[in-house]
C-alpha cells in the first residue's frame, strides 16, 4: 500500500482583494497516501480548513493541482465534481453534519440515493450498527445528542466507502468520552476498511490517533510527524515550535483554546 | 425533503388562487347568452342589421314596416316555414292603483309591449279570455291581479291611455292588436319562423339566408340567444371583464406570493442545501428538488383550489346576479374545460413561482454546509439601487403624463402605470428604504419602549432585508388599495361635478318606476326636455359598417338656455326647426364646418330620411351625438321616451315622474354604472389585499422559526413571556406600519397627479376622495394577520422551557 490517494501540488489559496487581501495558502505540497489516517495541525486561521476544502473539491484554490485517486479535480467540471465528491469522498464536520429533515438512516444513504442507488437496508442498518447507533436509526437528528450526530456522518462515511474522508474538527464541540468513540471509528476506517482519513484538529490527543500529523503555520508546511506519535509527542512538538523565533508567535494555549472557523 | 410548515405560506396562496380562477372560469364559461322565452318557440329567427361594434349594445338597424312585411311574405313561402311572424316591441306599462307597479323597475320585459301574433312565437296560451282584436283591448300578465273586462290603465309614450283587459297570459309585458302594435312601433327588429313539422332548422335557416343577404341576420339554435336583451348582454359583458380581471390579477398574485416563499424558504436552507451539495448532490438534482417540491404544493393546492372554488361557484353564481354583475337568467353549469384549465393552474403557477428560488438554489455552493452566521446581512446591491431608481423616475414622468393628459381613458392609463412603476420602485428599494425610516422612529421608541423599544429597532435595522420583505406586500397591497379606490371615487365626483356645472336650471325631472316620461308627463312640467332615440347611418366608404347615433330631440331655444357649455362651431341652432334639420357634434359630421349635402339618418321605424344640417357643435356641447327637433323624433320614432326636463323652480312631479335639484341628478345619473365600477373596485382590492395579508403572514410565521434561537437567548437573558410576545408583536406592527406609510405616500403621490389630470379635463377644481374605510380595512388585515403569524409561533414557542432547543440545526 504505498500509492497516494489524495496528492496536493503547489496550492495556494487567496480570499478578498487589495488590502484585505488574505493569502490562506501559501505553496503546500503534500501527499497522503491510501490507508493512512492524517492529522493537520496549526495554529487558528493557518489555513487548515482551506486545506482541507481545497483538498475535498469543495472549493477552488487560486494555483496548485489536487489529485484524487489519480483525477486531477482541476480538469472537472460542477457536475463532474460533485460526482466524485460523491463516489469517492466523505465528510464528517465539527457541526451540522446531517439534514434535519431527515433520519439518521436515511442522512446515512443520501449520498447512494443521490447517486441514483437505493441501498439495501440491512447494509444501512450495518452502517449504523458500526458506529453504535442500530437502535436510533429512526431518529431525526434534533433528537440525536452531538455526538450522535457525528458517528451518523461517520455512518455515512462507512456506507458509500469513499477513498478518503476528510474531517474538519469533528471532535471539536464533543466531551472527551464523544470524542474517543468518533476517533475510534475513523482508525476503524483506516484499519478495518482500508480508507484514507484526512483530519484537521487542536487536539494533540486526538492527533495521536493518527499515523502522521502534518502542522501548518501561515498557510506553509511547517513540519511533519511520522511514527511514535503520541498526545505528549505531538504537544512537545507544538510548543517547541512556539519557542522558535523562527516558527509563528502564537501561544500554543492560545491556538489550542480558540474556537475553530 | 418536503416540509409542510414551509410550504404552509406557498400552498395556501395556490389553493386560494386556483379556487379563484376555478370560480371565475366557470362562471365565464356559464355566462352565455339565453334564447328569450317569448322568442323560444322560433326555430329559426331573422334579425335585423347589427350596428356598431359587439360592445356598444346598440339596438339593430329595424326595417320599416313596408320592408317587414315584404321580407316576412317571401320568408313565409320557403318550404318548412309554417308562419312568418314580424316581432314589435314598444314601451306598454301597466298602471297598478295609478302608478307603475314597483317591481317594474328592474325588468326591461315588464314594461314592454307586442303585437298578438307574438305570442305564438314564444308559445303563449291565454289563461283566460280572449285575445285583444281591436284598439283599446290588451292582454297583460296574470300576476298583475287583473279580471278580463276591467279596465286598466296603459302608460305609453303619449301618455296614460286606457283599455280593457280581454286576456290573461302567463308571461311578463303587455300584448295589443297587431295593427295597434304597428302604430306604435312600425319598426321591426325580428321576424321569427314557426316551422312545418318536421321541418330542419339549419336547412330552413340557409334558405332564409338567400332570402335576406346582407340586410339581416339568419339565427338558429342557440345562436338566436343574440336576441336577448340589449341591457342583458351589457351586464353580462361587464360581469366578463369583472370575471377575467379576478382571474387574471389571482392568477399573478399567486405567482408572485408563492414566488416569495419558495425564495424565502430556500434562503432559510442554505446551510442545508451547501449540505446536499457536499455530500453529493449536483446543482441540477437541487433544482429538481425545488422544482418537484413546487410541482407536489402546486399539485395538492391545485385539486384542493380546484373543489373549494367549483363548491362556491353556484353561491357566487347566485351573488353576482344580486349585484347586478350578471343578468337574472344567468345559471351555472359545470363546462369540462374551466376545470381541466384551473386543475393546469395549480402546477404551472407553482413552477413559474419556484423557478428563480430553484436556480438560486442550485447555486448555492457546497461549502454553504460551514458558514457559521445562519443570516448573512448583505447591503442592497448597486443594481438593485439603479433599477429602483429608475423605476421611481419613470413613475414621476408618468405621473406628470397622467397631469398633463386631457383624454380621460389616456389619463387612466398613464395613472396605472405611473403607479406599477412607482410601487415596484419602492419595492426594489425597500430595504435601503426601512433603515431610515425606522431610525425615524427611534426617539418616541426609545424613550417610551425601554428594552423592548431597543430589540424592536435593532431587530428591524440589523434585519433589513426580513423587514422589507415582510413590508414590501404591506406596501403593494396598501398602494394599490388607496390608489385604485381613490381614483374611482375621485373620478366619479369629479364627473359628477362637471355634469352638474354643466346644467343651469333649478330643477330636474326624472322618470319613476318608469324608463322615461311620456309626452303628457313633459307638457304638464312646461320646462325644457330631452328626448332621446337611436339613428343609425351608413359609414363612408371603405368600411360601409352601419353606426349607432345617440339623437337628441329638442326645443333650440330651451336647450342652449339650459346649457352652459354649448359651443356652436359653424350654422345657427336657430335654425333647428321643420321636419329635416339636424345639428351635428363637431365628430358625427363628415367634414368639418357645415356640410352642404343632405345627411341620410335611418329612423326606429326604419325609414331613412335625409336630413338638412344647421348648425355643428362641439362635442362636449351635448350628451349624445346630434341634435334634432323634438317633433322629428316623436314623428320617427312613436315609442321615444324623455328622459329628463330641466325646469326653473320646484313642481309637482306628474304621473310616473319625481323632481330632484341638480347635483342630486348629476350624482345618480351614472350611478348604477357607477355601482358596478365600485363593486369591482371593491372585489379587485378584496383579492389583492387577501393576498398581501397571507404574504406578510407567511414571511413572519417562517421568520419566526427563524428567530427562535434569538428569542430563547432574550428569555434567557431575564425577559418575561409577556414581554417576549410585546416585542414580536410591537415587530410585526412597525413592519406593517412602515409598509402601509410608503404604500399610502406612493399611492397618494398618484392620485394627487391624477387630481390635476382630472381638473384639466373637466375644467373644474377637483376634490380628492380619500376612502378612508377601505385604507383602514387594508391596513387593519394586514396588521392582524401579522400579529397573530407572529405571535402564535412564538405563544408555542414559549410553552417550552427556555433551555431546551426546538430546532434541530442547532448541534449539542
Ligand atoms: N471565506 C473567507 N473569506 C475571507 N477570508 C477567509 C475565508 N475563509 C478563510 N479566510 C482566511 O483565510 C485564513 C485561513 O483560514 P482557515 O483555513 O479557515 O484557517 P484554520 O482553519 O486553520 O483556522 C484565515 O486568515 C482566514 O481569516
Ligand atoms: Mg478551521
Amino acid at each position: 500500500m504505498t500509492t497516494d490517494t489524495v496528492t496536493l501540488t503547489g496550492l495556494r489559496a487567496v480570499y478578498g482583494t487589495g488590502t484585505r487581501r488574505v493569502t490562506a495558502l501559501d505553496g503546500v505540497t503534500t501527499s497522503f497516501a491510501s490507508g493512512t489516517f492524517t492529522a493537520v495541525m496549526g495554529p487558528s486561521g493557518s489555513g487548515k480548513s482551506t486545506l482541507l476544502h481545497c483538498a475535498a473539491g469543495l472549493d477552488r484554490p487560486a494555483e496548485g493541482t489536487v489529485t484524487i485517486d489519480g483525477t486531477s479535480l482541476n480538469d472537472l467540471g460542477e457536475d463532474a465534481l460533485t460526482r466524485l465528491r460523491r463516489d469517492r469522498i466523505g465528510f464528517v464536520f465539527q457541526a451540522f453534519n446531517l439534514v434535519s429533515t431527515l433520519t439518521a438512516a436515511q442522512n446515512v444513504e443520501l449520498p447512494l440515493r443521490l447517486a441514483g442507488r437505493r441501498p439495501p437496508a440491512r447494509d444501512v442498518e450495518a452502517a449504523l450498527d458500526a458506529v453504535g447507533l442500530a437502535d436510533r436509526a429512526r431518529h431525526r437528528p434534533s433528537e440525536l445528542s452531538g455526538g450522535e450526530q457525528q458517528r451518523v456522518a461517520v455512518a455515512r462515511a462507512l456506507i458509500t466507502r469513499p477513498v478518503v474522508v476528510f474531517a474538519d474538527e469533528p471532535t471539536g464541540a464533543l466531551d472527551s468520552a464523544a470524542s474517543r468513540q468518533v476517533l475510534r471509528l475513523l482508525r476503524g476506517l483506516v484499519d478495518d476498511h482500508g480508507q484514507t482519513v484526512v483530519m484537521v484538529t487542536h487536539d494533540p490527543a486526538a492527533a495521536a490517533y493518527a499515523d502522521r500529523v502534518l502542522l501548518l503555520a501561515d498557510g506553509r508546511l511547517a513540519d511533519e510527524l511520522t511514527g511514535g506519535i503520541t498526545a505528549a509527542v505531538v504537544a512537545a512538538r507544538i510548543a517547541e515550535r512556539d519557542t522558535d523565533p523562527t516558527g509563528i508567535s502564537r501561544p500554543a494555549a492560545d491556538a489550542a483554546v480558540e474556537p475553530s472557523c | 425533503m418536503l416540509s409542510v410548515r414551509r410550504s404552509a405560506g406557498a400552498f395556501v396562496a395556490v389553493a386560494i388562487g386556483v379556487a379563484l380562477v376555478t370560480a371565475a372560469t366557470l362562471l365565464l364559461a356559464s355566462g352565455r347568452p339565453q334564447v328569450p322565452d317569448r322568442l323560444a318557440r322560433a326555430a329559426v329567427v331573422v334579425q335585423s342589421p347589427e350596428a356598431g361594434r359587439a360592445d356598444s349594445f346598440a339596438p339593430t338597424r329595424p326595417w320599416s314596416a313596408a320592408r317587414a312585411t315584404e321580407l316576412a311574405g317571401r320568408l313565409a313561402g320557403l318550404p318548412g316555414v309554417a308562419a312568418a311572424i314580424p316581432d314589435r316591441t314598444f314601451y306598454a306599462q301597466p298602471l297598478v292603483d295609478g302608478r307603475p307597479p314597483a317591481s317594474d323597475g328592474q325588468r326591461e320585459d315588464a314594461h314592454q309591449g307586442h303585437g298578438w301574433s307574438s305570442a305564438r312565437l314564444g308559445g303563449l296560451r291565454l289563461t283566460a279570455g280572449e285575445p285583444p282584436r281591436r284598439p283599446g283591448e290588451v292582454v297583460v300578465d296574470r300576476a298583475l291581479g287583473l279580471r278580463p273586462g276591467t279596465p286598466v290603465t296603459l302608460l305609453t309614450a303619449a301618455g296614460p291611455e286606457p283599455y280593457t283587459v280581454t286576456g290573461l297570459l302567463d308571461a311578463p309585458g303587455v300584448h295589443v292588436a297587431d295593427d295597434v302594435a304597428a302604430t306604435l312601433a312600425p319598426g321591426v327588429r325580428a321576424i321569427g319562423l314557426m316551422l312545418a313539422a318536421g321541418a330542419d332548422p339549419e336547412r330552413v335557416g340557409a334558405e332564409a339566408r338567400g332570402v335576406v343577404g346582407g340586410d339581416g341576420r339568419v339565427l338558429t339554435g342557440d345562436r338566436r340567444g343574440a336576441l336577448e336583451p340589449r341591457g342583458d348582454a351589457r351586464t353580462r359583458w361587464i360581469g366578463m371583464q369583472v370575471l377575467t380581471a379576478t382571474a387574471a390579477l389571482a392568477g399573478f398574485v399567486t405567482v408572485f406570493v408563492a414566488a416569495s416563499t419558495f425564495a424565502f424558504t430556500v434562503a432559510q436552507r442554505r446551510r442545508e442545501l451547501g449540505l446536499l451539495r457536499a455530500v453529493g448532490a449536483t446543482p441540477r438534482q437541487i433544482r429538481r428538488m425545488v422544482h418537484r417540491e413546487a410541482l407536489t404544493v402546486g399539485g395538492a393546492a391545485g385539486l384542493a383550489g380546484l373543489l373549494v372554488g367549483a363548491a362556491l361557484t353556484p353561491a357566487l353564481g347566485r351573488v353576482l346576479v344580486d349585484v347586478g354583475l350578471e343578468p337574472a337568467t344567468f345559471r351555472v353549469r359545470y363546462v369540462l374545460w374551466p376545470l381541466a384549465a384551473s386543475l393546469a393552474v395549480g402546477p404551472v403557477v407553482a413552477l413559474l413561482a419556484g423557478w428563480s428560488a430553484a436556480r438560486r438554489a442550485a447555486r448555492i455552493p457546497p461549502l454553504e454546509a460551514l458558514r457559521e452566521a445562519a443570516v448573512e446581512q448583505r447591503p442592497i446591491g448597486r443594481l438593485r439601487v439603479a433599477a429602483g431608481a429608475l423605476l421611481l423616475a419613470t413613475g414621476a414622468a408618468l405621473s406628470l403624463g397622467t397631469a398633463t393628459s386631457d383624454d380621460a381613458r389616456d389619463g387612466a392609463t398613464y395613472a396605472l402605470y405611473a403607479v406599477m412603476a412607482l410601487v415596484t420602485g419602492s419595492t426594489v428599494l425597500a430595504p435601503a428604504i426601512v433603515g431610515p425610516a425606522v431610525r425615524l422612529l427611534r426617539s418616541p421608541v426609545r424613550r417610551r419602549g425601554g428594552a423592548i423599544g431597543l430589540l424592536v429597532r435593532a431587530g428591524a435595522l440589523t434585519a433589513t432585508r426580513r423587514t422589507a420583505s415582510t413590508a414590501a406586500p404591506v406596501l403593494l397591497t396598501v398602494a394599490f388599495a388607496v390608489l385604485v379606490s381613490g381614483m374611482v371615487l375621485t373620478t366619479t365626483a369629479a364627473y359628477t361635478a362637471g355634469r352638474a356645472d354643466n346644467v343651469n336650471a333649478g330643477w330636474i325631472i326624472a322618470p319613476d318606476r318608469a324608463p322615461g316620461l311620456s309626452d303628457r308627463a313633459v307638457a304638464a312640467t312646461g320646462g325644457t326636455a330631452l328626448l332621446p332615440t337611436t339613428v343609425f347611418v351608413t359609414e363612408p366608404e371603405p368600411s360601409t359598417g352601419i353606426r349607432p347615433l345617440n339623437a337628441l330631440g329638442v326645443d333650440p331655444a330651451g336647450f342652449a338656455e339650459a346649457n352652459r357649455v354649448l359651443d356652436v362651431v359653424a350654422g345657427s341652432l336657430d335654425d333647428l326647426r321643420g321636419d329635416d334639420t339636424v345639428a351635428l357634434t363637431a365628430s358625427a359630421a363628415p367634414a368639418p364646418g357645415l356640410p352642404p349635402e343632405p345627411y341620410p339618418v335611418v329612423f326606429a321605424d326604419g325609414e331613412r330620411v335625409p336630413l338638412r344640417v344647421v348648425a355643428v357643435v362641439t362635442d362636449i356641447s351635448v350628451p349624445g351625438d346630434l341634435l334634432l327637433p323634438r317633433a322629428v323624433v316623436r314623428a320617427y320614432d312613436p315609442s321615444a321616451l324623455t328622459s329628463t326636463v330641466y325646469v326653473r323652480d320646484r313642481v309637482d312631479p306628474p304621473l310616473g315622474a319625481r323632481i330632484i335639484d341638480v347635483p342630486a341628478w348629476a350624482a345618480e345619473a351614472d350611478r348604477a354604472e357607477d355601482r358596478l365600477v365600485w363593486l369591482c373596485t371593491l372585489l379587485l382590492i378584496g383579492v389583492s389585499a387577501g393576498y398581501g395579508a397571507i404574504a406578510v403572514a407567511n414571511t413572519l410565521l417562517l421568520a419566526a422559526a427563524g428567530r427562535a434561537a434569538d428569542l430563547r437567548l432574550i428569555r434567557l437573558a431575564g425577559a418575561t413571556r409577556r414581554q417576549v410576545l410585546w416585542l414580536v408583536t410591537a415587530e410585526s406592527a412597525l413592519v406593517v406600519l412602515i409598509g402601509a406609510v410608503l404604500g399610502g405616500a406612493v399611492a397618494f403621490a398618484g392620485l394627487l397627479s391624477i387630481r390635476a389630470g382630472l381638473a384639466e379635463q373637466v375644467g373644474a377644481t377637483v376634490d380628492l376622495v380619500v376612502p378612508w374605510p377601505v385604507i383602514g380595512a387594508v391596513v387593519g388585515l394586514c396588521l392582524l394577520l401579522a400579529v397573530l403569524a407572529s405571535v402564535l409561533p412564538t405563544w408555542r414557542l414559549l410553552r417550552h422551557r427556555p433551555a431546551r432547543s426546538a430546532v434541530g440545526i442547532v448541534a449539542g
